[in-house]
Order: structure tokens, then sequence, then C-alpha cells
């Protein structure tokens, strides 16, 4: 012991030497496993429940042992043991639910569902699994096969719909790009609210690295995982199961699993092929006014302009499209249209290829998984592929210890554009916004305009390469029983390299004659965890204790360059550049914790849940460094009771209750509670040389602390006719204090906001899930799952009010719900005047900040999604649809293309103008004077953004078993997958595009953000 | 076994001893309470300053756009169409760019202040001349000077902060101070620097001579027609000084720094001014979102108006179609100098004092200083008020798209007249909407909505 030292910061190598020290006492420790005490062989055979197919290669474990075996391909297993009946065996494999069968004779007889919910199904909870039948806390579970193959770059967009409670929304068409998630609502306003994600024990990186502005849309570091090396995925949502995770658990904590082989198994391969492609769904696309009309609302908002300002000059005599020879532009039915937006649209290919081996000895296990994928997007330029290996690999030393090795190698790959906010090189706007009277090329065949649409989907180069290492080693060892110690050191590398250059046709690279940018990003995150596990059977009572500690640490670093002035376009890196500039960036934290959980329950029925954690963060000052977060749950399965235990109509019942404070302090500066001075703001000295400077930059707060969310959560869980319906039912409030918040203050101070914990919010919901098996006959099955909720945020205490993005269209204030919009109302368009009438305008039809109104907000009421699977003999239909409901959307594209018709592409909508007494219209008459067109926060282009979506439909059909034995397979499954087939909104664009990834400015759509494509793939998949 | 358990708890002792591990320092910045402790850092310090002013949200550009969209010789036809209720004089105070301007200029006082509050405890020394720490002492108050000048002529009187923010409890408990009393304030610090700061001459820095020159322009605000003479006389009797001919001299072909130019401020590819990309059209790299207005356009082509001033505005043919641009601002990677004064205004504000004094001689020679040099025929005026307007209207051409024009039609009450303002309450434009949200200090000006 004197040997190590008590070193602060705990080293990898420390750790290595610690958990060798561990390893070798522990091994002499180890006990030699009770011998064999009579022989004798149990044989069955396994089928499925529906299919009443026999299954191969399912593994059949005798529990508390380590014998196992595997089914052949007939279905049947044979397994030699010493123990006596009864025994239990556990049966299980991937794609099946795990089950416990009680051996009392041979041979046995098993079925095995691959239905949705199982009570002695495995979840996975923080730091541990627990038997659903156990299970306090709120968790849903998802099935990866059920949904990974949607045609998107990361696994979180392919949950909507498919988890209670868990609203997703797709920003973006451009695959790889961030998308919105949210666990029971949004938490926090300058924190952030996305869950935390965890892969096999590793705590993720989930904050894009990107660098380059690309119009405020960024790429999304979950793209890095491969969804189909994950097996399944649980969403912690309710404070029992999420406060173990202490200051990361307040939005949820989303646990993936990926896949891994089994013991005793042969050598298993599968392959996957799946292509196809995606394209624009026509419903989604902006409607632009032909070259004529487009000419003819120029005109006219030209001459009516002049006639309400006179001091403009602009007459019919000079108005724009006027004949050619009196030096216009010529007359609007002169013009033709050139239809952009066609044109940058094309049908992208995906393609997506997996090839897996999997299989394990008596002692080790191991998954061996290549992945390929590459999607264009439904637009020209922006492409995303990714290649991945994934190794997991477990090892037992001996019946007591074991250790094993988790990881993922990925590199991936972006031809990014610019698609969000902005005018510059901003791909599809310039489709959107340019006006249809605007020719393709000039007369001389090259660009009109330097960020020609044209011009642009042939001369971006904008590329970025994410090398990314995800994974971990673990060692585990009983020592003594029922007492399991864990020591884990995980690591999650990513290296992000970014590179763009600008040539002389576009807009950028012509101001700096040839652009350059040249960016390394590089995250690492360490993890080393221990934990100490210890269960106990006590008679009729069950007890299980968790305690551990966790350190990590975060280094995030990038060094940026910039080269301006090129030689020609055949030079491109910014080593020829004739000026260049550098920077460089550097940021840490760390994050040190303790924590426990003790369960209990008694005979199964009444049960009682206690966590507990410790976190010190380096964010915070020495004052208010620990943050401490407990939880308590209660469980009470009525169903045990004797006055239900011979129902047999209902298989569970059970009533749940949980409260507890998690914690967050994720997405907020490193150093955000000291007051800091920056170098480098400089000026010329006196002698006209370039120098630096410094200047203040942050305001400190000693004071600050973590932001603290109490959840109080009731759920019910109900299954009735043996599980062929089972319904999960949960409310819950969460309540956040202390919000950590950029605080506005007094500009005269010389700064415009510091961090402070202000304000509170609060969200209210339920989530309701049904699951059922409506018809389960020997050749046709049809299942069904629903799941529904329903999210109220408001901002319960705010000292005043903070408005978000461009023209301040969202605001946070005191009373609302976060993300509502602010707005000037527009009553309706006078149809004496045409001009638009606003709420508490004046009598001159003036209006006042005072008039501005707060109207709806971009939270739905209620989402979800409904899953129906059928199958009949060798085929399989499964239909997803997405919904939500009540969220609204300012509709940015509308607001750009529908305010100024004399400049760009107009909205067809702008058709239906006010043009003479008595129109009945909401479009006001077209003048650049007064507020009809001037009103940035109008809320004439607010509209409800609520939706249904087919968003998957997949159809298969499985060879039947006489062809699959003919030619050597076991299983072979050909399938076809359609995604976003149809949309149903009143929205007019796709309702979940947003022209920022900024969580706090969600509801400001269409603009710049190309819309969710409609996707076929025809797939196929082999094992062998 | 004992020595394994102690292998298992060895990381939670770690722990325990452990809050080196949570003492995470940060590298890309300090702390701000070791900034300004010697020569080395003071020089910086008051960088710092010049880099606020300079700054994209001050003179860099959106302060800027404050005065050119209110005025009549430049328009805004970009995607921030809100930029018109400036044209318009119907200003909302939620208008961003006033909420920016505000912050930026209040930003540059706290780094004066600091300077102000933490240089003359440095002991003055080997290292550390006396008159270095004068100057930029001196750099201080002119810069304070200036920034709270701009709040005048703007927004009016303000709150007056003359102490550094070293927390958030520092919030200002004072209230608006009247306009005279802000004037009284800049005439303070202008007085505090001018004996502090040598007279040589830097056109990127300031000295006495710049303190000067903003002297004459104050005066010229406060109708002091003896004062604003005397300062201005000081710069043009100055051979530092002088009328650049042809008039394009001062910013064409890439010319910083030159005889022309009493006060600008330096840009590199670093530190940028945002200008250009903002007026040249696309074709030359920028979005053309800022243009003269078509009767400045045909002011400055007249050639017995404009004469060698038409060098402001160029024209891009598109589809036949003829485009005017605004080509003072022209260098897109970003290095167009922001002209604050030149000796012209000088000449003018002598011109108009003189006027006021019914030196009429004296006038028209300093404004024919002016169009001589522009190349158009000379003045001989002799009615004041004719005068007087005549200045108005060489200002408007000289200083076309400089940020002149709205602060000039203010200062003499011809903004309603000329600009058919009828309430001109609207001289004033609204305080930001955010900061009389945030700040129950500060009251809304006359005319404007009572957040």
């Amino acid at each position: 012991m004197n040997a190590l030292r008590f070193d602060c910061i705990l080293t990898m190598k420390g750790w290595i030497m610690s958990l060798l020290l561990t390893s070798v006492s522990m091994t002499v420790f180890a006990q030699a496993p009770p011998g064999a005490v009579v022989n004798s062989v149990l044989e069955g055979d396994i089928i499925d429940s529906l299919s009443r197919r026999p299954l191969e290669s399912i593994t059949v474990n005798i529990k508390g042992t380590t014998n196992q075996t595997q089914t052949d391909k007939q279905g049947h297993f044979k397994i030699r043991t010493g123990q006596r009946f009864p025994y239990t065996l556990i049966v299980s494999s991937i794609g099946y639910r795990t089950q416990e069968v009680e051996a009392t004779g041979a041979p046995l007889n098993i079925q095995l569902r691959s239905s949705e919910t199982q009570l002695s199904d495995v979840v996975v909870v923080g730091y541990g699994t627990q038997t659903k039948r156990n299970l306090v806390g709120s968790i849903a579970v998802v099935n990866a096969a059920e949904v990974n193959k949607i045609p998107v770059a990361s696994f979180d967009a392919q949950l909507q719909g498919k988890a209670a409670g868990v609203q997703i929304v797709t920003n973006s068409g451009i695959p790889g790009e961030a998308i919105f998630v949210r666990v029971r609502g949004t938490t926090s306003i300058n924190s952030s609210s996305d869950p935390l994600y965890i892969v096999d024990g590793v705590f993720l990186n989930n904050t894009s690295l990107q660098t380059l502005s690309l119009g405020g849309r960024t790429t999304s570091p979950l793209a890095d995982i491969n969804p189909s090396d994950i097996d399944h995925i649980e969403v912690l949502k309710d404070a029992s199961a999420t406060a173990i995770y202490g200051s990361r658990g307040a939005n949820g904590v989303v646990i993936i699993t990926t896949k891994k082989g089994n013991y005793n198994s042969r050598s298993k391969v599968t392959v996957d092929a799946l292509a196809g492609w995606v394209q624009a769904d026509k419903s989604t696309i902006q409607k632009l006014a032909s070259g004529p009309q487009s000419a003819t609302l120029a005109n006219e908002w030209w001459i009516n302009s002049g006639i309400d300002n006179p001091a403009l000059n602009r007459t019919f005599a000079n108005r724009p499209f006027r004949p050619v020879s009196e030096g216009g532009q010529g007359l609007p039915e002169e013009q033709k249209t050139y239809d952009r937006i066609s044109d940058i649209l094309h049908h992208g290919t995906v393609q997506n290829y997996n090839a897996s081996i999997q299989g394990g000895s008596n002692n080790s296990r191991y998954y061996l998984g290549l992945g390929y994928t590459d999607q264009e997007a439904l637009i020209r330029v922006p492409t995303f592929s990714r290649e991945n290996v994934k190794f997991n690999f477990d090892q037992k030393l001996s019946n007591r210890i074991s250790f094993g090795l988790t990881n993922n190698f990925s590199r991936s790959y972006r031809n990014q554009a610019f698609a969000g906010d902005g005018p510059q090189v901003n791909l599809w706007n310039s489709a959107t916004s340019a006006a249809t009277y605007t020719s393709k090329y000039a007369t001389d065949g090259t660009s009109v305009g330097a960020d020609n649409t044209y011009i642009l989907m042939q001369h971006y180069d904008v590329n970025t390469v994410s090398l990314r290492y995800i994974g971990g080693i673990y060692a585990e060892a009983e020592i003594w029983k029922g007492l399991k110690f864990r020591s884990s050191f995980n690591l999650d590398y990513d290296h992000y390299s970014e590179y763009a250059y600008w040539d002389r046709y576009t807009s950028i690279g012509l101001a700096a004659n040839g652009q350059a940018n040249s960016t390394l990003t590089q995250n690492s995150t360490w993890i080393n965890e221990q934990t100490l596990s210890y269960v106990k059977e006590l008679g009729s009572s069950n007890l299980s204790v968790v305690i551990g500690n966790s350190e990590q640490s975060n280094v995030l670093s990038a060094t940026s360059a910039v080269g301006k002035g090129f030689a020609n376009d055949n030079f491109r890196l910014i080593s020829s550049a004739s000026q260049t500039t550098a920077s460089q960036n550097w940021t840490k934290y760390s994050l040190a914790s303790f924590f426990g959980r003790v369960a209990y329950n008694y005979a199964a029925k009444y049960y009682a849940e206690a966590s507990f954690r410790a976190d010190g963060s380096s964010k915070f000052g020495a004052n208010n460094r620990w943050g401490y977060f407990p939880a308590f749950g209660l469980g009470w399965r009525l169903k045990e009771e004797a006055f239900l235990k011979d129902v047999d109509w209902l298989s569970e019942l059970k009533l749940r209750g949980s409260y507890g404070i998690t914690g967050n302090q994720a997405g907020i500066d490193n150093f955000a509670a000291r007051g800091l001075w920056t170098g480098g703001s400089g000026y010329a000295d006196v002698f006209g040389t370039p120098l630096s400077g410094i200047a203040p930059q942050q305001l400190g707060n000693p004071d600050l602390k973590w932001e603290k969310t109490a959840q109080t959560d009731i759920g019910l869980n109900l299954d009735l006719f043996k599980n062929r319906i089972s319904l999960t039912v949960d409310v819950y409030r969460k309540y956040t204090s202390g919000l950590l918040l950029q605080r506005p203050i007094p500009g005269a101070t010389g700064f415009s906001t510091y961090w402070a914990n202000v304000g509170e919010l609060s969200n209210e919901g339920y989530e309701v899930n049904i699951t059922s098996t409506n018809i389960a006959g020997k050749d046709f099955s049809w299942r069904t799952s629903l799941n529904i909720a329903g999210n109220r945020n408001k901002i319960e205490k705010l000292p005043s009010q903070i408005t978000q993005y461009t023209r301040d269209w969202v605001i946070l204030k005191q009373g609302y719900s976060m993300n509502s919009f602010w707005l000037y109302h527009q009553l309706y368009v006078d149809p004496k005047t045409g001009a638009s009438v606003f709420e508490g305008q004046d009598a001159n039809g003036a209006v006042t900040t005072d008039d501005r109104r707060i109207y709806g907000n971009a939270y739905p009421k209620i989402y979800g999604g409904i899953t129906n699977t059928f199958t009949y003999k060798d085929f399989d239909l499964g239909i997803l649809f997405t919904f939500q409901s009540g969220n609204k959307s300012v509709n940015l594209n509308r607001y750009f293309r529908e305010r100024n018709p004399s400049s760009g592409g107009v909205n067809a909508k702008v058709l239906q103008r006010w043009q003479k007494p008595g129109d009945i219209t909401d479009v006001p008459r077209l003048t650049s004077i007064g507020n009809n067109y001037t009103i940035d926060q109008n809320s004439r282009y607010l509209e409800d953004a609520s939706f249904l979506r087919l968003k998957e439909l997949t159809i298969g059909y499985n060879l039947p078993k006489s062809i699959l034995s003919r030619i050597n397979l076991t299983n072979a499954r050909i399938y076809f997958i359609g995604t976003n087939l149809k949309l149903w909104s009143k929205y007019t664009g796709d309702p979940e595009s947003n022209v920022t990834s900024n969580p706090n400015a969600q509801g400001l759509g269409s603009f710049g953000t190309p819309p969710q494509p409609v996707g076929y793939q025809f797939g196929i998949n082999v094992t062998i | 076994m004992t020595s394994y358990f102690k292998i298992l708890i060895f990381p939670a002792l770690l722990l325990l001893a452990c809050n080196k591990f949570l003492d995470v320092k940060p590298k890309t910045s300090t702390s701000d309470d070791q900034t300004i402790t010697d020569a080395s850092s003071a020089n910086t310090a008051v960088r710092g300053i010049y880099n606020a002013l300079e700054s994209n949200d001050y003179y860099g550009y959106t302060f800027q756009t404050l005065g050119f969209f209110s005025g009549d010789n430049i328009q805004y036809v970009g995607s921030q169409t809100v930029n018109q209720q400036l044209t318009n004089h119907a200003v909302l105070s939620d208008l961003a760019a006033l909420n920016t301007s505000w912050l930026a200029i209040y930003n540059t006082i706290n780094r004066a202040n600091n300077v102000l509050a933490k240089l003359p405890a440095i002991p003055s020394g080997a290292g550390f001349a006396d008159s270095v720490k004068n100057q930029l002492l001196g750099e201080a108050y002119f810069l304070r000077a200036l920034a709270y000048f701009d709040l005048a002529r703007t927004w009016g009187g303000v709150q007056l902060i003359l102490k550094p923010t070293s927390s958030a409890s520092d919030k200002p408990s004072v209230k608006r101070s009247s306009l005279a009393d802000t004037y009284a304030q800049v005439l303070n610090d202008l007085k505090a620097a001018e004996p502090l700061l040598p007279l040589t001459t830097n056109r990127i820095r300031a000295t006495r001579k710049t303190v000067w020159a903003l002297l004459a322009r104050y005066y010229l605000y406060q109708k002091d027609w003896v004062n604003a003479e005397t300062y201005a006389t000081k710069l043009i009797t100055d051979n530092n000084y002088t009328l650049l001919k042809p008039y394009n001299s001062f910013f064409a072909n890439n010319a910083a720094n030159t005889k022309e130019s009493v006060f600008e401020l330096y840009y590199n590819t670093t530190v940028t001014n945002n200008q250009a990309s903002q007026w040249q059209p696309t074709s030359n790299g920028g979005v053309g979102w800022i243009k003269p207005t078509d009767a400045a356009v045909s002011l400055l082509n007249d050639p017995t108006i404009g004469g060698g001033r038409n060098t402001l505005v160029q024209k891009v043919v598109s589809s036949g179609v003829t485009n005017w641009y605004g080509n003072l601002y022209y260098r897109t990677v970003g290095t167009d100098p922001a002209y604050l004064i030149r000796i012209a205004e000088l000449y003018l504000i002598r011109a108009e004092a003189r006027a006021q004094k019914e030196d009429f001689i004296g006038s028209n020679d300093d404004l024919n200083a002016i169009r001589s040099r522009a190349g158009i025929d000379s003045a001989n005026i002799q009615d004041k008020n004719a005068l007087l307007l005549t200045i108005e209207n060489e200002n408007r051409v000289e200083f076309a798209l400089e940020n002149h024009r709205w602060y000039d039609l203010v200062r003499t009450n011809r903004a309603g007249t000329v600009l058919g303002i009828t309430d001109e309450r609207k001289f004033l434009l609204p305080i930001p909407y955010a900061q009389v949200a945030v700040d129950l200090n500060l009251a809304q000006n006359p005319g404007y909505s009572n957040n």
C-alpha cells in the first residue's frame, strides 16, 4: 500500500496497478466451484411462441451456474448437469425475451416470446440490472432492431414515437445533424436539457465539436455510433431511476447496451445489406410564385410604396418591371420562371451494410461488428458516411473473476453545407430564396450573384472527419457470496477535423481571394468507476445494495487556422495563403462522485428503494462544489396480495411511487463561476503595430451552484390476460430550482449577463404505454404498441424576461412555457384599407413594444407513437406512426419570403394579398411603408405545427426453413422499409424543421433547413 | 482479506484527500483579480478599450448604423428589414441594434473605468515612465468621454458610471443624469485627458490634438461657437493635417492613416471592420445590404454638388439594371479604417461656428476649402441662414457615407423639417427595451413605450 502514493489524480496507470493487485488477491482467495454431485442430462425443445418455429442458437443456462448450452437448428438442446430437480433454467437470445423456466423433469418444451413485455425481462438500471417485475422506477425500453433501419445517422433520431415521454424532433433533413431530444420536458434554460447518454458504461459526449459556422446547424456526436451494434436502449425517466446519476440525471438517462456474444455458443455470422434512396416529400417544399407573378408583385409593392411615401419617388413610370426599352427589366409577363428548388433536390442514395460475428466458449464470449453506411441528403452536396468496428469481449478467469472490454472505433465523414440561417453560401436557402425570374446563369454562362445555387452545388468544399473511440475495460470479482466488486476505466475520445475551402465563385472566397478554414478539435473524457454490489435473500425478503465512486475528467481543445488570399483555386491548403490567422482553445472540467442504492423487497410484494449520489464539480466555486442527490421509491405489487393472487385474468398489478432530487451542470461554461479577463482583444500600439490587449470577459459568481430538479412520479403497471394486454401509466411533476442562467444585468455595468442560479421552472405530465397482442394465431399475429405522453412546461420564477434568437421571436417569461413566441398579433387585414390591424394598436395604427403578446410555444401538448406489427406465416409487416399535437412554430421561410416581394423569391401565398376594398385575406396590402410588412414578429407567420407522420413501414419475408436448410442458412429475410411516407399537418413545410440547433430557439421552422426526406430501402438479412 | 479491502477503498480515499482534482483553472482567460498590475498590463488594458471602441457592435458596425439609417443618405435593403424602423422614425425599443450598441458603449466605458481605477495605483519607475502612465490615463479619459458623448447624442442623458464593475452586485443604483450633466461629464473627461496626453500627432491613438478635435465637435453641439472655433483652429493650423486632393485620397487604394485623418480606428485581419461586406455587392464578395439612398447618389453624382466626392459611389450593372453602391468601405477582408474625425470636419465646424458668429468671410473661406478640394465652385454667401444651410448641405455630401448626417440634423433641430419627423421626441432613440426591463432606475425616453 505504501508504494501507492496518495496522489490526487487517479491516472490510468494508477488504476491498472490497483486493479492488478485486486485481481491477484482475488485469484488467491477464489475458491473452487462446488463439485458435481449427480450426472444427468436434460433435453428440451424451444419454439417461437407465435410462429411455432423451432429456434436455433438459444442459450440455455442453469441458473446460478456457468453451465450452459445452445439449441441446434431443430431448436433442440441437451444439457449435462449435476443439479437435482427442480432447478431453474435461464433461456435467452437476442431478439427474444429472456425467460426463467423451472425444470422439474425432462423433456422440456419452452416457448420464447419476442413480444413487448415480460415481467422477468431484465432491465438495465443505473449501475445494475433489475427484472421488470421488481422495477420501482420509470424506465422505457426500446428494442433497437425495431427502428435501427430508419435512414438517419444517429440512433436518437430513430427513437421517435417508440418511448413514452421521450420527445424527438428531427430538425433537419441532412443526415448526421443534431436533433432535439427531451425526456419529460425541458428542465433548464442555459444549462443543457439533453439527456445523459451512456453506452456500455461510457458516458458519451453529446456536444457537437463543430466549430465551422454553418448557419446555426450542428453535427450530432451520436452519429458516430452504429445503430446496428445496439441491442437495446433503456430510457430512465423518474428520480428513483436517475438519481444515482446525480448531477446528470435531471434530463433523463439513455442507457445503450450494445450486442454481446453468448457463452457456449457456436459462431454466428450475420450479414445485413440495405440500400435505397431518399427524396423530398413535395408537401413539405415551399411553393414559390412564378416569374411573371413575382414580377407583378414586385411592381405592386414598388408603386404602393411610392403612393404611401412620395419622397421615395417610386412610380408606375419607374417600376422595376417595365419594358426593357424604358430601362426596366421587362414586363412581368415577359419574365421566365426558373425552378431552382427542383434542381437542387435529387434522389439521394442511402446504403447500409453490416456484418457481425458473435459466439463464445465456456469462459469467453465476443461480438465483432463491422458497419458501413453512406447516406446522401435529399439535396445535392451534403453526405454522411461512417465506418465502424465494434468489438466486445468478456473473459471469465474463474467462477468469480471476469474481465472484459468494449470498443467502438468509427470514422464519420461528412460533406457539409451551410443549411440554416444567414445569407452567405447558404446552399438550401440559395435555391429557396432566389427570385424565380432570375436566370440560372448570366448571359456569359457564369454565375448570377456569387452564391448562385448552381455555383454552390459545384463549388462546395466543406468536409469533416470524426475519428472516434468509445470503449473501456472492466474487471469484476465476486468477493463473497453475493458481494461483487467491479471496476472500470472508460474513454470517449473524438478527433474532429474540419476543413473548408471557399473558392472565388463563392461570396466568402470572392471577398478574401480564396479562403480556407481548418480546425482540429479533440475531446476526451475518461471515467473511472468502482462499484461494490451485494445481493442477499433473507427468507421472503430480498436485499440488494450497491455503492460506488466515480471520477471523470473532460478536456476539450481546438486549434484552428484561417488562410486568406490564395494564388488561385488550385492551391487550397492554408500553407499557400498569403494571410493566415490561428487560434487555440482549451477547456477542462472534472467531476468526482460517490453513490449508492439500497433496494429491498418483501415477498416480491412490497418494495422500497433509496439511492444517493454526491457529486463534486470543478465548475463551481469551493463553497458550492458538492451537490447531494437523494431519491426514494416505493412499490406495491397488488397482484401478490391474497385477494388478487387467484384472479386469472389479471397478470400483474403494481403501484409505484418515487421522489428524488437530481442535478444539472452540463452545458454551462467550465469556468462559469469565475470572474475572467480575456487576452487577445488587441489594438495597435502608438506606432501602429497591432498588439494584444486585455479586457474584462465575464463577472464571477463564487456562489454559483448546482441546478436541482425535484421529481415526483406515481406509476401503475397493469397486465391482463396473461400479458396479452399490458398498460403502464405514469404521472410526474418535475420542479427545477436554482436555474443556471446567464442572468441579464443592466448594460451600464459593462456586462450584459452573468452566471447565476435564478429562476425556477416546472414540468408536469403523464405517460401512457399500452401493448397488446390482439391476435396470436398459428399463422397470423397482430400486436399493437401505443405510447402517448403529455408535458406542460412552465417558467415559475424569472426575475426578468429573456429573449432568444435574432428578432426576439422567442421569449422566456415567468408564468409561461419556455420557447414561447413573443409576437405582434395581427388580428386581421382591414378589408377597407388592406392594412394589418394589430392587437393594441392606437388610432393611427401605431404599435409599441407594449403590444407584443405571448402566443403559444414550441412544445406539443401530446406526443407519442403507435406501432402495429403483423405476421402472416413467413411475412411480417410493421407500421409506425408518430405524432405531436398542440405545438406551434414560426414559419421563418414564410417570414423571409412573404415580407418583401421586391427582393428574392416570393411565396405563392403572397398572391392572396389585399388588392382592393372588400378583399378578405390575412395578407395585407403590399407596401414598404407602415406596419404591413416591417414588423418582423408578426403573428401571421405563426403556424400550428401539430403532425401525424407515417414514420416507418416495414414489409419482410422470411425464407422458409425448408429452403434455408437446403442452402445451409439459419435465417434469411428480405425486407422493404419506407420512412416518412406520409405527413398530415397544417404546417406549410416540415413541422419538425428548425433553423438552428440552439434548443432555446426551437420553434423557428423551415428556413434554410431542408425537410426530412421520404426514404425507400430494400434489404436482406442473412444469418449463417 | 485486509489487503484487498484496502485496495477497494483506495480510490475513495483518494477522493477525500482530493480537492485539487476538482480545482481546474482556465488557460484561455485569466482571473479578474490580477489584471492591471504593471506597465505591460496597463498598456494591454488600454488597447483593450480601443478594441471595444472598434468592435463590431460599436464603431465597427452596429452603432454606426443607428445614425446611418436614421439619416437620409444611407438605406438598409437587407434581410433585417426591422432596421427600416430607423428610416421611418418609428423605432420600437426592442430594435436589436439599440441594445447591441448600448452594451458595446458601456462595455467600452467599463474598460476605461478599469484603467482609470487601477492604473494610478501602479508605481511609476524605471519600467513605467510617468509620461507613459499619463498618456494611458489620458487615453482612458478620452475614450470614456467619446463613449458618453455618443450615448448623450443618441439617447440623451444617461446613467453615469465612473467606477469599474467587479461583481454582479455592483449594479448601478443611480438614475439617469440630465443631458446637461452627461455632457458635463464628457467635458470633465476631455479636460482631464488634455494635459495628460502628449502633444504629438497620432491618427489611431488619442493625443492632445485628438482631444482638441473632439472638444471642437463638443462645443459645436453645445452651440459654444467661440470655443468650437478655437479648438477647430488648433487642428486646422497644424500642418500635420491637410485636406488631401483628390477627395478619395483618404480612402482609395487601401489608404489609411493619411494626413486627412485626425482620428481613425485601425483594423487588421484579426480585428476586422465589418462594413465592407455589408456595403459591397455580391459580385464583390459582399451582401450589398447597405446602400446610399437614391437622393444621396444623385447629389454625389451631380458635378456641381458632389464633385470629386462622386468616388464614394460606384455602379454595378446586373441583368441590365444599374445599381449604385457605396464604396467608402470596400476592403472585404475587413481592414477598412473607421473614420471618426477627419480634418474636413474641423473646417466645417469652424465654418458653422463662424457663420453663427456672423464672421461670413471666415466662414466662406472654411466652406470653400472643402468645396475646392471637392472640385466644385466656391461659395460666397452673406446671408446667415443661407450660409448655414449651405454648410449643412456641404456636410451632407462631404460625409455622405460617414455617421454625421443624423446627428447634424438633430443638433441643429432641423431633423423635423428635413426628414419630416413631426414628433420632436423621436430625435432621441428609445432606451433599449432589454435595459429598461432589467434596470428599474432606467427610465424610458419620452415618446416611447414605457416598459
